[in-house]
């Protein structure tokens, strides 16, 4: 095995330098043109040896810092079929489709409007041009806003394995916690799925930060469905920012459900979700200001989410 | 090593490097355009390595050279033309957009795509634009004039 020493010398600019450059050593940088070849390329891999690559903005600052090292990086950027929309039957999103063009898409309304509030506030400009949807739900970082919307809005992920066997997974079942997913080492995400709903449908997803776009101190997610007379049939509430990762609400959600988005009802659902999840204390916000902030953004999201699906 | 073809303002460059080499280091390490700058590197957060990958606002330092191979590349050497300011470059400069300069490129390189694709923006949006790139010296102000007295500019036709 050599050295990371002496690989920083071969690969041209440790010597110069003094010191290491900031990626480890890596051996083989692939860019498949398919789902199929960039399967076939990871299996060549012992497994976590090989590394999928979509956007690259949370995984470049992995393996910048060497939290990550893989041997082999399979850039997924060529690969066609991962990108862009299909509204024909709901909606699916492709794995490499970026936050740019989520932000833009204005067929994503109604239940799926919560999708653009997140998207049009991840990072900055320069991430949003590169992020994917995919690829934030895999990597799955603690306090991302995608997982948590995809979560809210009862998203499903499609997977595909080496040996082409297809998996659909519910986000709760994809998403298990903070950088861990349901996905193995054999599947790549090929997209994620909303499905269509009876009656009307309406999303919002808001975030409170330190800064503007900054990653959530805490974020909610409510999509609601009303029935004919405008009372809500169901409920789904998510949310991010706390310590578990992107989290369901069940609680708060079901006392959502037979009202018409009156304020008392919405602030009730608010107060029980506040009360069912547990809040972290840390530098950025107290436990007791991430329960405010919940009841506070809550509220705000739930009347939009009430609103869109009366328009 | 491997071989990558880059097209870096207009020229093709094709050069063997490590899969690991970031692209900031190659446009500033292997063809000397010091233009693009590295303020923070790791966390991918202060936006002076912005550049432009395809037309696109991107951090050169949060992609490989591997990764842009096959691509068009713009750095802020590639804004002036035949040795003239872009009408943004002259706007930072008639409004006092920059102090130090260490963050002017990457602003530079993200404010003209954002401009090309918001050629009226409000402040507000000039400033929803900016989050990603850091500047410790002006507070923002003159840089959120420069763009905007730029906007006015491009939209009387001005080159």
């Amino acid at each position: 095995m050599e050295s990371d020493r002496a690989r920083d010398v071969a690969d041209g600019r440790g010597a110069q330098r003094g010191g290491q450059m900031f990626p480890a050593h890596i051996d083989e940088y692939l860019r498949p043109a398919t789902i199929a070849e960039a399967l076939a390329a990871n299996a060549r891999y012992e497994e976590g040896e090989a590394m999928f690559i979509a956007g690259g903005q949370s995984l470049m600052q992995a393996i910048k810092s060497r939290m990550a090292r893989p041997r082999c990086l399979i850039d997924l950027q060529a690969i066609e079929s991962l990108k862009g929309f299909d509204f024909s039957d709901g909606v699916r999103i492709g794995a490499m489709t970026r936050y740019v063009e989520i932000a833009a898409e204005e067929r994503l309304r109604g239940a799926c409007a919560a999708l653009r509030d997140a998207a049009g506030h991840v990072g900055d400009r320069q991430v949003r041009n590169r992020g994917t949807i995919g690829g934030s739900c895999c990597w799955n970082y603690v306090a991302s806003c995608t997982p948590a919307v995809v979560l809210g809005l009862g998203g499903t992920l499609h997977l595909v394995a080496t040996d082409g066997t297809r998996r659909a997974l519910p986000a709760e079942e994809f998403l298990i916690g903070p950088l861990e997913t349901a996905r193995r080492g054999d599947e790549i995400l090929d997209a994620v799925s909303f499905a269509a709903s009876a009656g009307r449908g309406g999303s919002a997803y808001r975030k409170w930060g330190l800064v503007k776009d900054a990653l959530p101190v805490v974020g909610v997610c409510v999509r609601v469905q009303l029935d004919a007379g405008g009372r809500c049939s169901s409920a789904r509430i998510a949310l991010s920012g706390l310590a578990a990762g992107a989290q369901l609400a069940p609680a708060g959600a079901a006392l959502l459900v037979g009202s018409g988005g009156e304020a008392a009802a919405i602030a009730r659902a608010m107060d029980a979700v506040a009360a069912s999840v547990e809040t972290q204390s840390d530098k950025w916000a107290s436990s007791d200001y991430r329960q405010q902030l919940i009841r506070t953004l809550g509220a705000e999201v739930a009347a939009t989410a009430f609103a869109r699906a009366a328009a | 090593m491997q071989t990558v073809r880059i097209t870096v303002n207009g020229t093709l460059f094709e050069e063997a490097v490590p899969p690991r080499m970031l692209l900031v280091d190659f446009l500033r390490d292997r063809l000397a355009l010091t233009g693009t700058h590295v303020g923070c590197t790791h966390e991918g957060v202060c936006g002076a390595c912005t550049i432009h990958l395809d037309g696109e606002a991107v951090k050169s330092c949060m992609l490989l050279a591997v990764q842009a191979d096959g691509h068009a590349v713009t750095t802020v050497e590639g804004l002036s033309q035949h040795g003239e300011l872009s009408v943004l470059q002259r706007s930072f400069r008639e409004h006092h957009g920059l102090q130090c300069g260490y963050c002017t490129p990457g602003i530079l390189m993200n404010m003209s795509d954002f401009l090309a694709r918001h050629p009226n923006p409000s402040d507000e949006e000039i400033r929803h634009g900016l989050i990603g790139n850091l500047c410790r010296c002006t507070g923002y102000v003159h840089i959120v004039k420069a763009v905007r007295e730029a906007a006015k500019t491009l939209a009387t036709g001005a080159v």
